[in-house]
């Protein structure tokens, strides 16, 4: 983490554009987006459907690449790499939770859990961070078990665990809690918050759900590809009531 | 178009891809299948062509009535009839002309110094018969022979030995003769009768070298005159032959050759062929189940939605089958004409490899176009079956449930069945060649035991993969660890993958077995029954060859290194009834440079009214010493024989001996098979060696060999068979990687979401690629090594049989190199298999196959 003080952000896009399809076809997905991500802070990215938002966290997280503009996590600029180092940074300084389909069905939670870090073969890591990391997502009865055999919500926190496992320097977050029932959604928000601030991570989550963005730090609001408005430690009506601004023709 | 024709043909266009495999295995199966009929047929339609034309001169053929066939040979023994028969003969009314024909044995030697053909068809020598008509060989350059020593050749023996008119070279009959070429002949206006070669010499000459009497010929071929039918000219022949003489026509004659061909080697070669095409197809059925299987499993949710929207389900089952049916009739018919393409491929390819075929159109007969196109689609329907029936069992409830692990098929029911079948198969093998050898017994436990195999794959193929795969933890860390869970995902899957590879090699491992068996087998004979120090021989191979001259042991007496030179000739002979091979040799000499075991009675004492008899076939007929046997040989005389001896061993020296002074009366071509040799106490091997084959260059140059060459040799013929069925058995074994790949892209098609998580948290593209290509090998080395195991059990099985349906003992022999070797090629060809759907699955877009629904 030697850069965060250079920079204090953890990751940030520069005037970022991304145009699907031509001519007729095309589309402005983003439309020149610049947003800073502050390391140690847990930030939601709202917007209505098609406003950009998973576009914008998937060329920021280095999955998509952008048309023009720049990307970056930490001083690294994605659009200089190539695949293999791209992916070695996902690996490294990544993190991940998905919507659904989050874990590897052949593996154990221990072993889902531990997929990064097997993956760049880093022998057995730092055993007390998983531990703690562990205890914190409440699994540890359940570390021999198989994906198929949890809950929605414990394969999810199995999801958050990983994505922390590998300590990096930003976790990207994708709708994780669009298939939960609100209970199990609140426990998985719960722990993302808990999670970035007990061991300042930057958080990074994509959500169409106000409840959901009230559990974050700062909620950013893309409408039309752009950055619209940003919103100090939100609450559900507050967010809600943004929201609702979106829907009216203005 | 009614709505189960409209979904399968709806999804067939959107997943070509899929069923690319299928189309593939179905499409080889059927084209090896048709291109083998369609090649009998059109080899054999040549034939009779061939023979038509080069014969159509011959209006009937005088000849001997009797003859003798001994075991295993297509081609009789007939007596020879006189030469002045001809002049008997033209006389007959309606005959326009009559000549013999004398027809022996004769090798030439090509311009290298090595002997032209001789490894399976016959090396024919004969006398250039005058009348053009008569004459089957055709003139195509030069002349006639006119004197001693100038010989005519069919083109394709001269072409192969580098020979032209005007050459002089040797002709082994066995003697070495030395001969001017005049002439070269065409066979039907081809180079040759396919592989057969002829050297035509005077009539003068051929009686001297050919017969062991001058004045004998092979038969009379007689030409009629305007207006007289051949049976005509047949019927006026028979009243002026003597007793035991026939006349046949011409086209019966040719009839008969048409035949013997047909029998001894088309029929060989197609039944052959037959086999590994239905090895072929037994291995696409495993892997056009799979695919079924796998895509019926894919399309689970699909399913569940039409059976929950109101299909019923006969039409969820009927359009899997529709779906089947299109890709059997499109991929058999692709077959068929895939296979005539091989047929006309083969045609043209033959002739430009040296092997002069036939020409003449394709015959492609009704058979040869309803069986190929029939098994293929029973083949591919047959396997769409079940997986049709699992769709018809959809519950609509499926569409609402991720199954993302399969355990299904390592149940209970099934490990009992399979091992309870396992059992069977060994208690059956065992009784069957150990305890009451029937060869049907151990057959039957053969196909048992195969049965077994798969049957019990699913269960075995968790703990094999678990094992096998136990090193790649290790070795390749998390890399290997999900292959191997993947490979592990759906045991079902994965063993019937491994089956069809299982099944090849098996089959592959079985030969290699056998072989290696038969040649420890052929070690074992020479060196427990050849006493001598070294071996003369011609290596040759069927009917091929001439042998060597009766002279030559005689010869090699002479020098001064040698104790005793015997040379083994043979002769047939009808003992009780049944035609025998009889060595005819020198008993006492024999008895010198050959093992025989234990002897009762005396080797010494036969001479000319005596025999000596292998102790097992004495045991069959009943004989001890001094009982008579008759013999009958071919010229119709009967003979009794006193049984002076009684020998233990027969591999090389055969079951029944006579001396060549009982024998003399009777002979043909005089040649002797082999010449062994054992040299005086203290004679240094190699310069013992060195003055046989001086001695041995004056008779034409065959081959001096010590012990263990001669073994080795005599076990050549099992080499060129293995790398045959080697050949062969890559079809099938092609087919079984196809398999493979084609599950590996499904599983990875199913699995899009999962793999693009991996490469989402950090999974590189070539460890991704590694992932897929090491479940690959996990997959192939399952099948491979089951397949060893079958292959060296069922090779066993097949020894032990032998062994017990057959007089001479068979070793068994396990080659750890070759096995080893098959095993390597199992593992890399996994690899291979799984390179395209691994780059395949490499590709993959992270951002879609998260997306994938």
């Amino acid at each position: 983490m030697t850069t965060a003080t250079a920079t204090r952000t953890a990751a940030r896009v520069v005037e970022a554009v991304k145009v699907y399809g031509r001519g007729d076809t095309e589309v402005r997905a983003l439309d020149g987006v610049s947003v800073d991500f502050p390391v140690g802070r847990f930030t939601a990215i709202m917007g209505p459907s098609g406003s950009g938002k998973s576009t914008l966290m998937h060329c920021a997280a280095g999955l998509d690449t952008l048309t023009s503009g720049a990307a970056y996590i930490g001083d690294t600029d994605l659009g200089t790499l190539d695949d293999r180092r791209l992916t070695l940074l996902r690996r490294d300084r990544v993190g991940f939770v998905f919507q659904a389909f989050n874990l590897v069905p052949t593996l154990t939670v221990a072993e889902n859990i531990r997929l990064p870090l097997d993956l760049a073969g880093a022998g057995n890591g730092d055993s007390e961070w998983l531990d703690a990391l562990i205890d914190v997502v409440g699994l540890r009865d359940r570390l021999h078990h198989r994906p198929s055999e949890l809950s929605g919500g414990q394969q999810q926190r199995v999801a958050v665990a990983r994505a922390f496992a590998g300590q990096p320097d930003v976790v990207f977050a994708d709708e994780p809690t669009g298939n939960l029932d609100s209970r199990a959604g609140g426990e998985v928000l719960g722990l993302l918050g808990r999670a970035a601030r007990q061991t300042s991570r930057t958080v990074v989550m994509v959500t169409h759900d106000p409840v959901a963005a009230a559990h974050a730090d700062e909620v950013v609001f893309l409408a039309d590809g752009c950055l619209v408005d940003r919103m100090e430690s939100p609450t559900a009506d507050k967010v809600l009531d943004r929201m609702k601004a979106f829907e009216v023709p203005s | 178009m009614n709505a189960s024709v409209r979904l399968s043909v709806s999804s067939l266009r959107a997943h070509k891809r899929r069923f690319a495999g299928t189309f593939l295995a179905v499409f080889l199966g059927v084209a090896f299948l048709a291109g083998t009929l369609v090649m009998g047929d059109t080899l054999r339609a040549s034939f009779d062509t061939m023979f038509g034309n080069a014969t159509s001169g011959t209006d009937a053929v005088v000849r001997s009535a009797d003859d003798i066939t001994t075991p295993g040979e297509s081609q009789g023994v007939r007596q020879p009839v006189a030469t002045d028969l001809a002049d008997t003969l033209a006389k007959v009314p309606g005959v326009a002309s009559a000549e013999p024909e004398i027809q022996g044995a004769g090798q030439l030697v090509g311009k290298n110094g090595k002997a032209i053909g001789g490894q399976g068809p016959p090396t024919l020598a004969g006398n250039w018969i005058t009348d053009p008509k008569l004459n089957a060989y055709q003139l195509a350059e030069g002349r006639a022979p006119r004197k001693s020593g100038e010989v005519v050749v069919n083109r394709g023996a001269a072409d192969k030995g580098d020979l032209k008119i005007g050459d002089t070279t040797t002709l082994r009959t066995p003697d070495p003769v030395q001969v001017t070429i005049v002439g070269l002949a065409t066979f039907g206006g081809e180079d040759g009768m396919a592989q057969v070669t002829f050297t035509g010499m005077t009539r003068a000459d051929a009686e001297k070298y050919l017969t062991a009497r001058p004045g004998e010929a092979s038969s009379i071929q007689v030409r009629a005159g305007p207006g007289v039918s051949e049976k005509e000219l047949a019927d006026r022949l028979t009243p002026v032959l003597p007793k035991g003489i026939e006349a046949i026509t011409g086209q019966e004659s040719a009839q008969e050759n048409t035949d013997m061909i047909s029998s001894q080697f088309l029929t060989i070669f197609t039944t052959f062929l037959l086999v590994f095409s239905g090895i072929a197809l037994l291995v696409a059925t495993f892997s056009i189940h799979n695919t079924f299987a796998i895509v019926v499993a894919q399309r689970t949710r699909e399913n569940a939605l039409l059976r929950a929207l109101g299909a019923s389900r006969r039409q969820v089952t009927a359009s899997t089958l529709v779906e089947a049916t299109v890709v059997a009739v499109t991929a058999s018919a692709a077959g068929l004409a895939g296979g005539i393409g091989i047929a006309a491929g083969l045609q043209a390819l033959f002739p430009a490899i040296g092997f002069p075929f036939p020409k003449g159109d394709l015959v492609i007969s009704a058979l040869s176009m309803a069986l190929p196109l029939a098994v293929g689609i029973v083949v591919c329907l047959g396997s769409a079956l079940l997986p049709a029936a699992r769709a018809g069992r959809t519950a609509p409830l499926a569409a609402l449930r991720e199954t993302a692990v399969d355990s299904s098929g390592a149940s209970r029911a099934r490990a009992v069945a399979g091992a309870g079948l396992g059992a069977l198969a060994v208690a059956a093998t065992l009784t069957g060649v150990l305890i009451s050898p029937s060869l049907w017994l151990a057959g039957l436990g053969a196909v048992l035991a195969l049965v077994a195999f798969v049957v019990l794959g699913p269960v075995a193929s968790s703990t094999a993969v678990r094992v096998l795969g136990g090193p790649l933890d290790r070795l390749r860390g998390v890399t290997g660890g999900l292959a191997r869970r993947n490979a592990l995902r759906s045991p079902k899957r994965t063993a019937a993958t491994a089956s069809a590879l299982m099944i090849g090699v098996a089959v592959v491992a079985l030969f290699t077995v056998f072989g290696a068996s038969l040649k420890a087998t052929m070690d074992q004979t020479v060196s427990r029954s050849f006493a001598g120090d070294v071996a003369v021989s011609t290596p040759s191979f069927g009917a091929g060859g001439s042998g060597l001259s009766p002279r030559l042991a005689g010869a090699v007496q002479q020098l001064p290194e040698v104790d005793t030179a015997v040379g083994l000739g043979r002769g047939v002979a009808e003992v009780d009834g049944k035609g025998r091979a009889l060595t005819v040799t020198d008993p006492t000499a024999l008895r010198r440079t050959f093992d025989l075991g234990t002897v009762d009675g005396s080797m010494g004492a036969l001479g000319s009214d005596g025999i000596a008899i292998t102790r097992n076939e004495a045991e069959k007929q009943h004989l001890t010493t001094g009982d008579k046997a008759q013999l009958t040989f071919t010229d119709g005389r009967k003979e009794s024989f006193t049984v002076r001896a009684v020998y233990g061993q027969s591999e090389l020296a055969g079951d029944y001996v006579i001396t060549r002074a009982a024998w003399a009366p009777h002979r043909t071509q005089d040649s002797d098979t082999l010449v062994a040799v054992s040299f005086k106490d203290g004679v240094n091997a190699d310069a013992g060696k060195a003055a046989v084959q001086k001695v041995a260059d004056g008779y034409g140059n065959p081959e001096v060999q010590t012990r263990d060459e001669y073994a080795q040799s005599s076990a050549g013929g099992i080499d060129m068979m293995l790398t045959l069925v080697y050949a062969l058995l890559a079809l099938a074994v092609l087919i079984a990687l196809l398999g493979i790949a084609n599950t590996l892209t499904l599983a990875i098609h199913e699995r899009t979401r999962e793999l693009g998580l991996l490469r989402a948290v950090g999974q590189t593209r070539s460890q991704l690629r590694a992932m897929v290509r090491w479940e690959s090998v996990l997959v192939a080395a399952f099948g491979t090594v089951g397949g060893l195991a079958l292959g060296a059990f069922l090779g066993w099985v097949l020894v032990e049989a032998s062994d017990g349906a057959s007089d001479s003992a068979f070793a068994f022999a396990i080659p750890p190199v070759q096995l080893l070797i098959v095993a390597l090629v199992g593992l890399a060809a996994g690899a291979l298999a799984g390179w395209r759907p691994a780059r395949r699955a490499a590709r993959l877009d992270i951002l879609r196959a998260i997306a994938t629904e």
